[in-house]
């Protein structure tokens, strides 16, 4: 059962990135994602205190809580305990995988305020009997991925305190579950992703729920029509609605007087300038997410206008202001004013991130970036970004992260990046970026993460970016990069990123590995690597994640090598000549979430094997 | 650990001094006071494992506890809390790298020495 929801979830992060695929031959997928997926049985308290040698040393409480799981079956139950004990039992039980539903009995009646059974196995409606029986203490449930049908949902109609539920992927709950919510008035946080029960009528019980700070309702597929219901939630501050792709410009219309609103995710909707234009009196929105919605850079003017607009209400009434007082002071009376040299409102805008990536905007509208003044976070991605647009960036100065992924711009255009200083990252995958361009950037003194994977870059270009000393992740994938731009950049001793898929790096160029002692991620991939390379990989003690893949002459040696990087979470040595033999050497990589041995000389008997018996912890296994 | 109760940590006091050359430690002893009135004598730096007992023996104001150097536990029965001064060691030792065993806990107290452990904040 357990398998059986993560996989839920796994797929789904699969989809998001699903113009990423996941072919033997493709990069290495996020770390992030195998870190996220740790089994919930390795947040055992007795082992995180104690064995571990001189760590932390564990409460009494820890101990004991620990030890209460441990004997668990000696109580029938926890009801003469004060809430706040039974409820630490409770969340350990949950944590180390080891809650029942016999066990669960034993918390019946004992007033505990949070239930988080997320992605728990095998909760259904008997489950939900004992999770309703603490009644007005329960404050907050997590039931996503669970099998609780409309049934289970009903019971928590005793539960009229509750302030935070989640039912994220609980398929059995239909449209007829939604109403028991119209009576969860106290409720501020409401999270149904993915959700069939979520129709446009069945929304209509959202009416009620007028203190709802955070509603997700990501990959509801049948809310159109049903947003007139969220008009009146005004204390609303965030609202997901990503891959909700049948809200139309009509939808949107209901969420403009939602003035309350700070962060709002559209991605993928079908929302036109039109639907954009109703967001423009959402002044307190910073963040703002159209990834994927049809749009122009018309839609600019509204979005900048969330600015330009307060700014415009706020220099009236500053008009009106100065007037009044001239007035005042004219007919006789004094008004004690700070003198005001000049307007102090400029620049009131307020977003922060906008993300309107894959939106198949072209230049003409850019113009109105500048009014963006507050931007930390911009993503451009896969528009039809020219040079000329880059221009009417250069005074958001407050940007950290700058996506220009696939976008048409070049060299010329960089040059309005020269401003930016406070720059962190910056994403130039795909573009027509070449070394001469680079020198633009020579400035950014905080830029820690740089992409420049299939730009026009070569080996020149290094220089630069070896000058770029806060540099902490570089992506040089890119078949012009040698050896020769590899040493170049041998300063760069902060390094814990390095993408070097497609460049051609020899043997020889990976004695440049030996500068990059905090490396947690590297990735040569160019076909050129033999064992004796691997002997300049074999010290990097960081690294987490090791892509070594293409390599086609990597033998049962590289195993050898690297099998003191203890730290590996991820590693890729796939179409090499590794073979079963050579297993045996990664029995120390107990850390190890992911191995991918496509294309080598193993049997996938003897992968299975290894990941029963030697390495517990592999959840990804390929061949599969 | 002296007194009417029997010592209840694994090292004595006395072997912990010796190899204390912490000038900043508390120094002196502090007596715990069971429910039935069993005394438990231990070391100032032992007690203060214990947050609560750290707040009355370190508040500047001045429990009558501090000046009296003794805290009643009328709710903390004698074996639950020898239990809690023997923990109260083995978390000074569990620090200074020097106990590596498991603390034992009997499943029969498990409960009452939780909601003690709740009450002293350790």
């Amino acid at each position: 059962m357990g398998g059986v929801c993560s996989r839920k979830r796994s797929q789904l992060v699969h989809e998001d990135d699903s113009f990423q695929t996941s072919s033997r031959f493709s990069k290495t997928s996020s770390l992030k994602w195998l870190l996220l997926t740790l089994p919930r049985s390795n947040s055992d308290v007795s082992r995180k205190g104690q064995g571990k040698g001189p760590g932390r040393c564990p409460s009494l409480m820890e101990l004991c809580v620990a030890k209460a799981c441990e004997d668990i079956n000696k109580y029938s139950s926890f009801s003469v305990l004060p809430r706040d004990l039974s409820q630490q039992i409770f969340n350990e039980l949950v944590a180390s995988n080891r809650l029942t539903e016999t066990l669960l009995e034993t918390f019946r009646d004992c007033a505990l305020q949070d239930i988080d059974l997320g992605e728990y196995p095998g909760v259904n409606d008997a489950w939900m009997e004992v999770v309703a029986s603490q009644r007005h203490s329960l404050l907050s449930v997590d039931i996503s991925c669970s099998e609780v049908t409309d049934n289970g949902l009903y019971l928590l109609r005793d539960c009229p305190n509750m302030q935070s539920l989640a039912c994220n992927y609980c398929d059995l709950i239909s449209e007829h579950g939604l109403g028991i919510l119209s009576g969860l008035s106290s409720l501020t946080s409401l999270s149904f992703k993915r959700s069939d029960g979520v129709t446009a009528e069945a929304m209509e019980a959202f009416a009620n729920l007028v203190n709802l700070v955070n509603l997700d309702l990501e990959r509801c597929l049948k809310v159109h029509g049903g947003l007139v219901h969220l008009k009146g939630l005004r204390n609303l501050e965030s609202l997901n609605m990503r891959y909700c792709n049948n809200i139309a410009d009509s939808d949107i219309k209901y969420l403009s007087d939602l003035t309350n609103l700070k962060e709002l995710q559209l991605s993928c909707c079908r929302i036109t300038d039109l639907g954009v234009s109703y967001l423009r009196g959402l002044s307190k929105l910073t963040q703002l997410n159209l990834e994927g919605c049809p749009l122009t850079a018309a839609c600019l003017e509204t979005i900048s206008g969330l600015a330009t607009f307060i700014n415009s209400v706020l220099r009236y009434k500053w008009w009106q202001f100065s007037h009044l007082s001239k007035h005042l002071i004219a007919s006789g009376e004094t008004i004690k004013t700070q003198p005001c040299v000049s307007f102090p409102f400029v620049g009131l805008a307020s977003l922060v991130v906008l993300n309107l990536s894959r939106c198949g905007i072209y230049g003409e509208g850019c113009e109105s970036f500048q009014g963006l003044k507050k931007l930390k976070v911009l993503n451009l991605g896969f528009n039809n970004i020219t040079d000329y647009c880059l221009a009417h960036l250069k005074e958001l100065i407050n940007l950290e992260s700058l996506n220009l992924d696939s976008c048409k711009v070049g060299d010329e255009g960089l040059i309005h990046l020269k401003g930016l200083m406070l720059l962190k990252s910056l994403e130039l995958s795909d573009t027509e970026v070449g070394s001469s361009g680079l020198q633009h950037l020579s400035g950014l003194r905080n830029l820690e993460s740089i992409n420049l994977s299939f730009t026009l870059v070569t080996d020149i270009g290094m220089k630069k970016i070896s000058a770029l000393n806060s540099l902490k992740s570089v992506n040089l994938d890119n078949r012009q990069i040698t050896d020769v731009g590899l040493a170049t950049l041998t300063s760069l001793t902060g390094l814990t990123h390095l993408d070097l898929f497609g460049a051609r790096i020899t043997d020889y160029g990976t004695s440049c590995f030996r500068f990059f002692k905090n490396l947690e991620s590297l990735e040569v991939c160019g076909g050129l690597i033999t064992d004796a390379g691997v002997k300049n990989i074999k010290d990097l003690k960081a690294l987490k994640q090791l892509n070594l893949s293409q390599n086609v002459n990597l033998t049962d040696k590289t195993l050898e090598l690297i099998s003191g990087l203890t730290a590996l979470v991820s590693l890729n040595v796939s179409n090499t000549r590794v073979s079963n033999a050579g297993l045996r050497h990664l029995k120390d990589l107990q850390n190890l979430r992911s191995l991918s041995l496509d294309s080598c000389r193993v049997t996938t008997s003897e992968v299975k094997k290894l990941q029963a018996t030697v390495l517990p912890n592999l959840i990804s296994v390929r061949p599969e | 650990m002296l007194g009417k109760g029997e010592a209840p940590g694994h090292q004595t006091p006395a072997h912990l001094h010796k190899d204390d050359g912490d000038d900043d430690a508390p120094s002196g002893v502090v007596k715990l006071i069971s429910a039935e009135g069993f005394e438990f004598v231990v070391d100032k730096k032992a007690a203060m494992v214990s947050n609560t007992l750290r707040n009355m023996l370190t508040s500047p104001g001045g429990f009558s506890e501090t000046r009296e150097g003794e805290v009643r536990f009328p709710e903390i029965s004698t074996p639950i809390l020898e239990k809690i001064c023997q923990y109260f060691y083995w978390s000074l030792h569990y620090s200074s790298g020097k106990e590596t065993s498991e603390f034992q806990i009997e499943p029969e107290i498990t409960l009452e020495l939780m909601m003690a452990a709740n009450y002293l904040d350790t």
